[in-house]
């Protein structure tokens, strides 16, 4: 079966997957092959793992802070319910959810420009 | 109490690590019993293959049946994604620190003890210029690239391997040739030197090297080893061409190398190692199992992390009989199964072979 054709997506690196040269073997799938029926499809699992995964970052140092808040007497939960940043904070966390949000949804930009093909580029 | 020594590289932040300790557990259970996609596929094919009354006749046709499955394409989608995910995070906090980590290497690459010896007028050959695990730039395009695979191989040995503890095991099993003389151990395709420093601790008179093509890698070794206190010699060399002496070594060692070589420097390689392996000296291997006698789930897996995870040769390795090669470049061999691991068809094995 013939590599669906694709632009040469740009890797973590700034390597392109399709700069490689192997020497025989297996030939290697590109940046972004489709596995499942559509590339919506594989951008929403992409999507719901990655968030998985940003879930578990929170709630780990959620669970961290709790821990050294409680153990130090330092913070009460109430003091974080009520909490309200300042304007330097307020930009610091809008800049936190930008990459939180390009974490997510970065997987939108892997969705190519064009009609959905069955699952045949593997 | 003073804390130990440890070589692996920091994170930029908190995050960086829970992020990768996410994709540790995320991988286990994908690959493992959690989602137990192996199981359910497997069982599937053993089923389909009763019902046809005929053995699978090769991955080809494995292949077309696990891809009709809804599970069998998700299974790949997410094996795919945690990788991708890994390296996501692992660059990034790199990235952030470059200036910090590019400094560190330089600071140790003069220092001892041990070594390094780069090759200012070395050529990476083609063959190599893979994105071996999809690694950005494979193992040799960028200064932290060792630093990289460090923390890589962190994630997928799931925490196990933190301080070496599986290269220490295994090179504590190579047996040293019959006549006990170990003066110089040879490792092939080192990377960061984790069996390297193992070798010299087992062997701390004898003099070992540990060579690479990939500077970065050898680095970031040197720097590893110097900073455990081990007397290691780090040089950019060929596997297939080493330009060291005939007989030089006693021990000749590969540790997960051969699977990531085409086929034609496997047979250089094993012919490079005959030749630098003293007659009676032991080169010792470990690294995939063939194919042949695993499951249907195990095979089409074999064929998916070759394709889908940047090991193009490994297939063909699995394939090839390794026994067979070795025996025509005289070395006489034993080969026994090293034991199961975790990660789909990730079986190791060894082959210890004697310099006839």
């Amino acid at each position: 079966m013939a590599e669906r054709s694709r632009p040469a997506a740009q890797t973590l690196q700034g390597q392109t997957l399709e700069g490689q040269t192997p020497e025989g073997g297996t030939p290697l799938a590109g940046a972004d092959p489709v596995y499942l029926e559509d590339p919506v499809l594989d951008a929403t699992v992409r999507m719901v793992v990655e968030l998985a995964a940003q879930v578990w970052v929170e709630r780990e140092r959620r669970l961290v802070l709790e821990a050294l808040l409680e153990s130090r007497g330092i913070v009460s939960p109430e003091a974080i319910e009520s909490f309200k940043p300042d304007a330097a904070r307020a930009a610091a966390l809008k800049a936190e959810r930008a990459r939180f949000i390009e974490d997510v949804f970065k997987e939108l930009r892997r969705i190519p420009v064009a009609p959905a093909a069955r699952a045949s580029s593997r | 109490m003073s804390q130990p020594i440890d070589p692996m590289p920091t994170l930029a932040q908190r995050a960086d690590a829970s992020y990768l300790d996410f994709v540790e557990g995320f991988r286990e259970y994908i690959l493992g019993k959690g989602a137990d996609f192996e199981g359910r596929l497997n069982s599937a094919l053993t089923t389909e293959e009763a019902r046809r009354g005929t053995a699978w006749r090769d991955v080809e046709e494995i292949r077309e049946f696990v891809h009709a499955m809804p599970l069998g394409r998700l299974r790949d989608r997410l094996a795919r994604t945690q990788q991708e995910m890994k390296w996501h995070a692992l660059r990034r906090s790199f990235e952030a620190q470059r200036v910090e980590l590019a400094a560190e290497l330089a600071a140790w690459d003069g220092r001892g003890p041990g070594r390094l010896e780069l090759d200012p007028q070395f050529v990476y050959p083609p063959y190599v210029n893979v994105h071996f695990h999809l690694q950005p730039g494979g193992y040799y395009k960028d200064e932290l690239s060792g630093f990289l695979y460090h923390y890589g191989t962190k994630v997928f040995f799931r925490g196990d391997n933190d301080r070496d503890e599986l290269h220490a095991k295994l090179v504590a099993t190579v047996p040293p040739p019959t006549d006990g003389r170990v003066t110089k151990i040879l490792d092939l395709a080192c990377s960061i030197g984790q069996s390297s420093t193992a070798f010299k601790r087992r062997f701390p008179q004898a003099e070992v090297t540990g060579i690479d093509y990939s500077a970065p890698m050898l680095r970031v070794a040197h720097r590893r080893a110097a900073m455990l206190g081990d007397d290691v010699t780090f040089a950019q060399r060929l596997v297939e061409d080493t330009h060291y002496a005939d007989a030089e070594f006693d021990i000749t060692f590969a540790f997960i190398v051969f699977h990531e070589l085409p086929l034609r420097i496997i047979r250089e390689t094993v012919r490079e190692a005959s030749r630098v392996t003293r007659p009676g000296g032991t080169f010792a291997i470990f690294d995939f199992t063939g194919t042949r006698d695993k499951s249907p789930f195990q095979r089409y897996h074999r064929w998916f992390d070759a394709r889908h995870n940047g090991e193009p040769y490994s297939q063909d390795f699995c394939d090839c009989n390794l026994a067979e090669i070795l025996a025509e470049h005289s070395f006489v061999v034993a080969a026994a199964p090293v034991g199961q691991r975790s990660g789909g068809a990730g079986y190791m094995q060894h082959w210890f072979a004697t310099r006839g």
